[in-house]
């Protein structure tokens, strides 16, 4: 089954100097599927998250998410959509500060006027899942990166949308918080159905994904698929990234095991 | 560019950002320079008058730049604070610390010196008008525009030296921990609020024990009350926004129905970080409000008070001369040649006033005789009143009083001279000024006013009786810097409370009432209190960044505008609204409490006035919450 759906899309920016950022790009993400999107900096990347994710509006094309256009959705049903369809998980962490770990993760369920116990049943199943227990009650600014992170994910996960935008979750987590997140997504897609994308510069971050989509310059560049073990996937997709011809950076040196 | 360049173009450049703080530094230098060209004015240096309403304005103008001081001090630092992300890029291109403390002081002075010469000029432009206002209040003839220097210097010494202060203190604020943190800026951590619940309780206390004093205040008690019910209020609302408030939250948010409930969470959790942040600047408004309030309604009710003040002081001068008084016709002999010198007609009827025992009530009188008082009766315009031989008259003392008066009867014995009377009339004006004579004051016959020849019990021969001279001037209110030195003494004696070696009583109602008119110095307080809700202003703007972030996270999460609005409404109005109830709910006690004063000696219900007062000032914050509410949002989208 088809989760989304993107279509000749084409995104430019007006203004003192046009800007094509995505050129007639098109792609499918199956339900249950883990896709990574790569490029170098400005390839369209963040574009395309914004995109997908409702908050900018398109020049040409269409995206469709289970069978919907949400750009055809007026101002009422727009957030709405984004609140019940789409989770978020943000490179660096984007937790309301004033709020519990366990207030964070309902946020999204008491603005749908949720009942408290269906809520509280919810943070149980979550918390266990992503190992959330011991500091539920705590402040962000009081846990680490990485159980910042696992926070921001549980609250991408607790109203059980359709798709989970990610947008770089590693950048900012020491390379054991980074395994840790990238192996609780992806078994999360593995076992729970549930649909991912993450944008990433990062080829051990892509390694873990069913499939990497690579694009340049607003267009499609090449897309590979996973085999059973990551480390000829991570060969790949450093054999792709060269290919692409990215800065230096982009091949992330020091992450090389 | 030279470093004094960078500072002028950081300035003016951002102009924009500063324009309220601007704003709020130019109004209060105008108003300054107002009072300053009222204090200066030549006028008021030739009449004696001078004192009046010039001490007013003296005591408003050091309140004002106290005020001023706290104000700007704080505004400062919030746009410093704002300006963190800057200071901290400056320090990573390598500005040392002395070089930063450097530029803000130039900035500073930059902004000090800009907003003093824009104070001038409008106040200055402003004057004629406010002189205008101050000539009808106080009455005078003219108030001309006039140019000195003194209050220009006064301004620009007194602003100088301000901004030099405040620039000093607050550069020490930038707190430079590490150049990291300053890039950070905010999006930081955030601590709930400590509090204890032992300290909210004792806030609460407090400011219940001070609701009830005042609510129970008497006559007797109300003097000590001054100086026990506003520490206990002040260090009560200190209390409250420091510990109260977050005890509140703490309970209601343990209630999940209630509080996990759509956009609660946010609202709440926010409410409680804004509240937290604010508590001191809470208290300062609250404060500042509860005086604004107390001042523009004393005097609301001091302008209902001068509209009935001819009614119950008739008399234009009132001289009253005790028993061994060796200055009694020197100092009528000078009251009359100053009223002679002013050109004033007057006509003046003295009375010998003697004092007796009621049987009938056991208190003592004062009575005066039937052809004395029928003197100033008719020279006032009154009908004259008429009187049988052991019949008397009551004198009423108020209006209150004659309606009392006038249900009354007795049949009593002057328990001294054992004269007897029947009292069926009361005379139907009011004559003679309250606490001028005893509350029973009687007139009676000549005939019967000859047999009393006994002295009060307790006294001498001849020395319980007083002679009390009535001056009628028709234009009682020119009367103002007449008897100047004979009204001295009496003033220092009610203010020390002791009046042994006084032998007379000098009273000017014309004096009185324009030192009730002159009192609208007051309203400066206005001023103040329109500064206080700039406050707000400044701290959400010291926190837009993060709240701006906040925004957009939540847009991104799915929230719809309905909903964002709900939110900042929830967050902005305890930050208008909640000083303001406290400060309402303050004054409306300090009222019941000043309606016990006013009772004692003017017998006036001040609750009309101060319903209009405090009616008129919510009716302002409320159209100021839609309009901050409005620049706020629109600040929060533009992103």
């Amino acid at each position: 089954m088809t989760v989304v759906k993107i279509d000749e899309v084409t995104k430019v920016y007006e203004g003192k100097v046009t800007h094509r950022a995505l050129n007639q790009l098109s792609f499918e993400v199956e339900k249950g599927e883990f896709l990574a999107v790569m490029g170098p900096s400005g390839s369209g990347k963040t574009t395309l998250l914004n995109l997908i994710s409702t908050i900018d509006s398109l020049t040409s094309g269409t995206i469709l998410i289970n069978g919907i256009n949400p750009h055809s959705l007026d101002k009422e049903e727009l957030p709405l959509f984004r609140r019940r369809q789409l989770g978020f998980v943000f490179q660096d962490f984007n937790l309301l500060q004033m709020l519990t770990v366990e207030e964070n993760l309902v946020l999204p369920l008491t603005l749908d006027g949720m009942p408290i116990k269906e809520m509280e049943s919810r943070v149980q199943e979550l918390a266990e899942r992503l190992h959330l227990q011991p500091f539920l009650h705590k402040k962000p600014n009081e846990i680490s990166g990485g159980e910042a992170q696992r926070t921001a994910i549980g609250r991408a996960l607790i109203h059980r949308p359709a798709l989970i935008l990610a947008d770089e979750p590693t950048g900012n987590l020491d390379s054991k918080a980074s395994k840790d997140v990238l192996e609780l997504l992806s078994g999360l897609s593995r076992e729970e159905g549930t649909t991912i994308i993450m944008v990433t510069h990062d080829p051990i971050a892509a390694s873990y994904c069913d499939r990497v989509l690579f694009i340049k310059d607003g267009e499609f560049f090449n897309e590979i698929y996973g085999d059973e073990r990551r480390q000829t996937f991570y060969q790949k997709i450093l054999n792709v990234l060269s290919l692409l011809g990215g800065s230096v950076n982009d091949l992330s040196p020091t992450r090389l095991p | 560019m030279t470093f004094r360049q960078l500072a002028f173009r950081n300035v003016f450049r951002n102009l924009r950002s500063y324009a309220a703080f601007l704003l709020a530094s130019v109004f209060s230098v105008m108003v300054f320079f107002i009072y300053s060209m009222f204090i200066f004015h030549p006028l008021f240096e030739e009449e004696g008058f001078r004192v009046l309403a010039v001490r007013g304005m003296f005591i408003a103008e050091i309140v004002l730049y106290i005020f001023t001081l706290f104000f700007l001090f704080y505004s400062l630092s919030a746009f410093l604070q704002a300006r963190t992300k800057e200071f901290g890029v400056l320090m990573h291109l390598g500005m040392s610390k002395k070089q930063l403390n450097k530029l803000v002081f130039f900035e500073t002075m930059i902004l000090g010196g800009l907003s003093t010469a824009a104070g001038i000029i409008f106040g200055f432009a402003f004057t004629k008008f406010f002189f205008m206002i101050g000539r009808e209040i106080m009455q005078l003839e003219e108030l001309p525009l006039y140019f000195s220097w003194k209050p220009f210097v006064l301004t620009i010494g007194a602003f100088a030296s301000l901004f030099i202060i405040i620039s000093l203190i607050s550069v020490s604020f930038i707190r430079t921990k590490r150049v990291v943190d300053l890039l950070v800026g905010f999006w930081k951590t955030e601590e709930e609020a400590a509090y204890s619940p032992a300290l909210s309780a004792f806030g609460l206390l407090l400011l219940g024990i001070a609701y009830f004093l005042a609510a129970t205040v008497s006559d007797r008690t109300v003097y000590i009350m001054v100086f026990i019910v506003p520490p206990l209020a002040t260090i009560g609302t200190y209390l409250f926004f420091t510990h109260s408030i977050h005890t509140f939250l703490q309970l209601y948010k343990k209630r999940r129905s209630i509080y996990w409930h759509k956009t609660r969470l946010v609202s709440l959790a926010e409410a409680a970080v804004k509240l937290k942040d604010s508590a001191q600047m809470f208290f300062i408004v609250t404060i500042v409000s509860t005086v604004a309030f107390l001042t523009v309604g004393t005097l609301a009710s001091f302008t209902s008070y001068t509209a009935e003040f001819r009614q119950s002081n008739p008399l234009g001068l009132i001289y009253v001369s005790f028993e061994g008084n060796t200055l009694e016709q020197q100092q009528l002999d000078q009251l009359k040649r100053e009223l002679e010198q002013q050109q004033l007609a007057y006509t003046l009827v003295p009375l010998e006033v003697k004092r007796q025992t009621s049987s009938a009530s056991g208190n003592d009188v004062d009575i005066m005789s039937l052809s004395e008082f029928n003197r100033l009766a008719v020279a006032l315009g009154h009908e004259p009143a008429r009187l049988q031989a052991g019949e008397a008259m009551f004198l009423p003392f108020s209006q209150e009083s004659l309606r009392e008066l006038q249900k009354s009867y007795a049949e009593t014995e002057l328990v001294e001279s054992g004269v007897e009377l029947t009292i069926d009339q009361t005379y139907p004006q009011v004559l003679f000024p309250a606490h001028t004579l005893n509350a029973n004051t009687i007139i009676m016959n000549n005939e019967d006013f000859s047999k009393v020849d006994e002295p009060l019990m307790g006294y001498p021969p001849g020395t319980s009786d007083f002679r009390y001279y009535a001056f009628h001037v028709p234009d009682w209110t020119e009367t103002v810097s007449i008897g100047e030195n004979v009204r001295y003494p009496i003033s220092e004696a009610m203010v020390s409370g002791n009046f042994a070696g006084l032998n007379y009583y000098f009273e000017n109602p014309g004096y009185e009432y324009r030192w009730f008119k002159s009192s609208f110095a007051l309203l400066l307080f206005i001023g103040l209190m329109v500064a206080a809700v700039f406050f707000i202003y400044f701290k959400l703007y010291t926190g837009l960044e993060r709240d701006r972030r906040q925004y957009q996270l939540m847009v991104r999460l799915g929230m719809t505008e309905r909903e964002l609005g709900k939110i900042v409404n929830r967050q902005l109005v305890p930050l208008f609204f909640l000083p303001w109830a406290l400060a309402l709910l303050h004054s409306a006690f300090a009222f019941i409490s000043l309606q016990v004063v006013w009772d004692e000696f003017a017998e006036l219900s001040i609750l009309s006035e101060m319903a209009i007062v405090l009616g008129g000032f919510t009716l302002m914050q409320i159209l100021y919450f839609f309009l901050i509410r409005w620049r706020y949002i629109a600040h929060l989208k533009a992103y």
